[in-house]
C-alpha cells in the first residue's frame, strides 16, 4: 500500500510543462531521492507535494487522502529548504517550537518535544542561540529538527546539503540517514548530486526534462543505467557502440558505427600486458584521485577512461602501451535518450 | 577590513565639519545674552530658552508638529507595508503604475503640491482642518516608508514564509510572527524617516496650515520673516537636542544599525 503517491502529476507554465505526467509511489518509511540536473522539474515536483505550487493536472494522495489542492498548512508535511529558511528573529528553540505553537500544543509538552528534537540532531547546547550565530551544518540541523518535531507523515528535503562544503556534506549525509532511520520517517529528497542520492537513498528517481526516466535502487541504477544520459549523470561511463556479430555474439565498435550503444564503467576495465587483452591502447594522461588512479587510454574504440585502485605500487607512465580487458556481460546496452 | 588613507580621512573630516558646523554655530548662538544673532562673547545666558517657553504659540506649534508627524508617519506606514508586499509578491495589472504612483510625490516639488492642495482643500471646504493636514503629509512621506519597506521585502527569504506555512501557520500568524518581524527594520526605519520628514516639512505646510494648525517649522518661518533674534537659535537648539536624544535612545533600545541599515 503506497503511503505517498503521485498520479499523473503535471505542472504547466503557459505552454511549457515543467513536470509532465509523473507517477511515483513511495512506501511508508522509505527514503527516496529525486535526482536530476537543474531545471528537470524535481524541485517543482517537491513544491507541488508541499503545496507551494499549484498542480495543473493529476493527483497527490497522502496516506489515502487526496491532498492535491489542500493548503500547505493543512498537509502537515515537514519541509527542509536549501536555504534552511530559519526564522532569523527567533532562537533555535523558538524556531523548533513554531510548528507546535501553531498546533496549540501546551507549553510543558512543547518544551519537552523541542528538547527531544534538538537532542535528536545533537544541538541541545544551542537552544538559546540565534540562527546567525550558528554554522551552516548547525542551521541545517535546526531546520531538520523544526521539520521533524511536528511528527510529519512525510519529510521533504530540498537540496538539503548543497550549501555545505564537501566534508560537512558527507557528514550530514550520514546524519540525515541516521535520523531518518531512527525516526523511521518517509522521506523524499531532491538533489542534483548523484553521489548524495546513491549513498543515502533506498530508491533513486531520475528526472529529465520534466519526466521520470528511471526508478531503481542505487546499486541497480548505477549498474544498469537505462539511457545514455543516466549512465553519464550517475557515475562516469565509457560509451561504445555495439552490433550483432557472427554466431549471435555481440561485438563492440566505435560509437556511431554500431546499431546500439553500450555503457562500460571505468572501474570495470582492467589493464594488462599488450596483446593479452580484448584490445590494445596507449595511456594518454593519468590523474591521481587519492584512492584511485584515473587513466585516459587511446584505443581503436576511441578514448576510454579506466579507473584502477591505488594499491601502493607506482602507476603506469604516460605513453605506456597496455592491453584492456573486461567481462562482456558488464557492457550495458542503453536506450535512446528521452527528448522532451 | 581596509583602512582609509590620509587623503580619504581628511576628506571625511571635511565633510563632517561641513555638515556639523552650522548646527554647532546655531547651538552656540542660542546661549547668547545679546539681542542679536551673535556668538556669546560676554558670557552664557539661558534668556532665549526662557523666552521660547513663554511663547504659547511656539509650544502649540511644537505640539501640533509632534502629533502631525506621529499620526502621518503611522498612517503612511499602514499604507506602505501592504503596498510594498503586494508590489513585491503579486503580479497584477497596473502593478508598475501603482509603484510609480506611490513614489511620485518625491518627484513633484512640494511647492506645486502645496498650491494644488491649498486650492483643493478650499474647494472641498476643509481649509485649515488638521485631519486634512495629516493626509497631505501622508501623501508626501509615504514614498520614504515605501522605499525602505520595498527594500526589506525584496531582500526577504520567501522560503521562511513557506516553512512557516508548512508548519501550520495561517495567514494572520504568518504575517504577525514571520513576515512583519522579518521586514521590521525596514518598517521601523521607514517610519522614522517619515516622522522626520513630516516634522521638518515647511514648503507644503505653509499652504495648508491655518493659525490653529500651524506647525513648528511654519511658526519659525513666519517668525523669522518678521524679526530675527536669538530665540530662533534657541528653538533650533531644542529641536536638535530632541533629535539627538531620540536617536540615542533608539540606538540603546534597538540599535540604529538595525533600524536604518537592517543589520541583524
Amino acid at each position: 500500500m503506497a503511503f505517498l503517491s503521485l498520479e499523473g502529476l503535471t505542472k504547466r507554465y503557459a505552454d511549457v510543462a515543467a513536470v509532465a505526467d509523473t507517477n511515483l509511489t513511495i512506501e511508508k518509511g522509505e527514503f527516496v531521492s529525486l535526482l536530476g540536473p537543474s531545471g528537470c522539474g524535481k524541485t517543482t515536483t517537491l513544491q507541488m507535494i508541499a503545496g507551494f505550487v499549484d498542480v495543473t493536472e493529476g493527483r497527490i494522495v497522502l496516506d489515502g487522502r487526496d491532498v492535491t489542492h489542500a493548503k500547505p498548512s493543512s498537509r502537515g508535511l515537514g519541509v527542509v529548504f536549501q536555504s534552511y529558511a530559519l526564522f532569523p528573529h527567533m532562537t533555535v528553540a523558538d524556531n523548533v517550537a513554531f510548528g507546535l505553537l501553531m498546533r496549540k500544543v501546551a507549553k510543558s509538552e512543547r518544551d519537552e518535544r523541542v528538547r527531544k528534537a534538538l537532542s535528536l540532531v545533537r544541538l541541545d547546547a544551542h537552544a538559546e542561540r540565534y540562527p546567525r550565530e550558528l554554522s551552516g551544518g548547525q542551521r541545517q540541523r535546526v531546520a531538520l529538527a523544526r521539520a521533524l518535531v511536528i511528527t510529519p507523515p512525510v519529510l521533504l528535503l530540498d537540496e538539503p546539503l548543497s550549501n555545505l562544503d564537501a566534508n560537512l556534506r558527507e557528514e550530514m549525509q550520514y546524519e540525515i540517514r541516521r535520523i531518518q532511520r531512527e525516526v523511521g520517517i518517509t522521506t523524499l529528497m531532491v538533489t542534483h548530486d548523484q553521489s548524495e542520492a546513491l549513498s543515502i537513498s533506498d530508491r533513486v528517481v531520475v528526472m529529465e526534462a520534466g519526466r521520470i526516466t528511471q526508478i531503481d535502487a542505487p546499486y541497480r541504477l548505477y549498474e544498469h543505467p537505462r539511457t545514455r544520459f543516466i549512465s553519464d549523470f550517475v557515475g562516469k561511463a565509457n560509451l561504445v557502440g555495439g552490433r550483432a556479430g557472427s554466431a549471435g555474439q555481440q561485438e563492440v565498435c566505435k560509437v556511431g558505427e554500431g546499431d546500439f550503444q553500450l555503457s562500460l564503467r571505468p572501474e570495470k576495465i582492467r589493464l594488462t600486458e599488450v596483446g593479452q587483452g580484448l584490445l590494445d591502447g596507449e595511456i594518454r594522461t593519468r590523474f591521481f584521485l587519492g584512492s584511485q588512479w584515473l587513466y585516459r587510454v587511446e584505443t581503436p574504440l576511441g578514448e576510454l577512461t579506466v579507473v584502477r585502485p591505488n594499491e601502493g605500487s607506482l602507476p603506469l607512465e604516460d605513453g605506456t602501451r597496455v592491453g584492456l580487458v573486461w567481462s562482456t556481460e558488464l557492457l550495458r546496452p542503453l536506450e535512446e535518450d528521452v527528448r522532451a | 577590513m581596509s583602512r582609509n588613507g590620509p587623503l580619504a580621512l581628511s576628506f571625511h573630516a571635511l565633510v563632517v565639519i561641513f555638515m556639523l558646523a552650522p548646527l554647532v554655530v546655531v547651538c552656540l548662538v542660542a546661549f547668547t545674552p545679546e539681542n542679536t544673532l551673535s556668538l556669546p562673547t560676554s558670557g552664557f545666558s539661558l534668556r532665549w530658552f526662557e523666552a521660547v517657553f513663554e511663547r504659547a504659540d511656539f509650544l502649540d506649534a511644537f505640539h501640533n508638529s509632534l502629533i502631525l508627524a506621529f499620526s502621518s508617519a503611522t498612517l503612511a506606514t499602514l499604507i506602505a507595508v501592504p503596498a510594498a508586499l503586494a508590489i513585491t509578491r503579486l503580479h497584477f495589472p497596473g502593478r508598475d503604475f501603482l509603484n510609480a504612483l506611490f513614489l511620485s510625490p518625491i518627484i513633484i516639488p512640494h511647492l506645486v503640491l502645496g498650491v494644488a492642495m491649498l486650492r483643493l482643500f478650499a474647494l472641498m471646504g476643509v481649509s485649515g482642518s488638521f485631519s486634512w493636514l495629516i493626509l497631505a503629509h501622508v501623501v508626501v512621506i509615504t514614498p520614504y516608508v515605501l522605499r525602505l519597506v520595498l527594500a526589506a521585502a525584496v531582500g526577504m527569504d520567501r522560503s521562511a514564509e513557506q516553512a512557516a506555512e508548512s508548519l501550520g501557520a495561517g495567514r494572520v500568524s504568518l504575517f504577525c510572527r514571520i513576515t512583519l518581524p522579518m521586514i521590521l527594520p525596514g518598517v521601523a526605519g521607514g517610519w522614522l524617516l517619515a516622522f522626520i520628514n513630516s516634522f521638518d516639512e515647511v514648503t507644503l505646510s505653509i499652504f495648508v496650515t491655518s493659525p490653529a494648525t500651524q506647525t513648528l517649522p511654519v511658526r519659525m518661518y513666519v517668525y523669522a520673516t518678521e524679526s530675527i533674534d536669538p530665540m530662533m537659535a534657541a528653538v533650533s537648539a531644542l529641536v536638535i537636542a530632541l533629535t539627538v536624544v531620540t536617536m540615542v535612545v533608539l540606538d540603546r533600545v534597538y540599535g540604529l544599525d538595525r533600524v536604518l541599515v537592517g543589520k541583524q
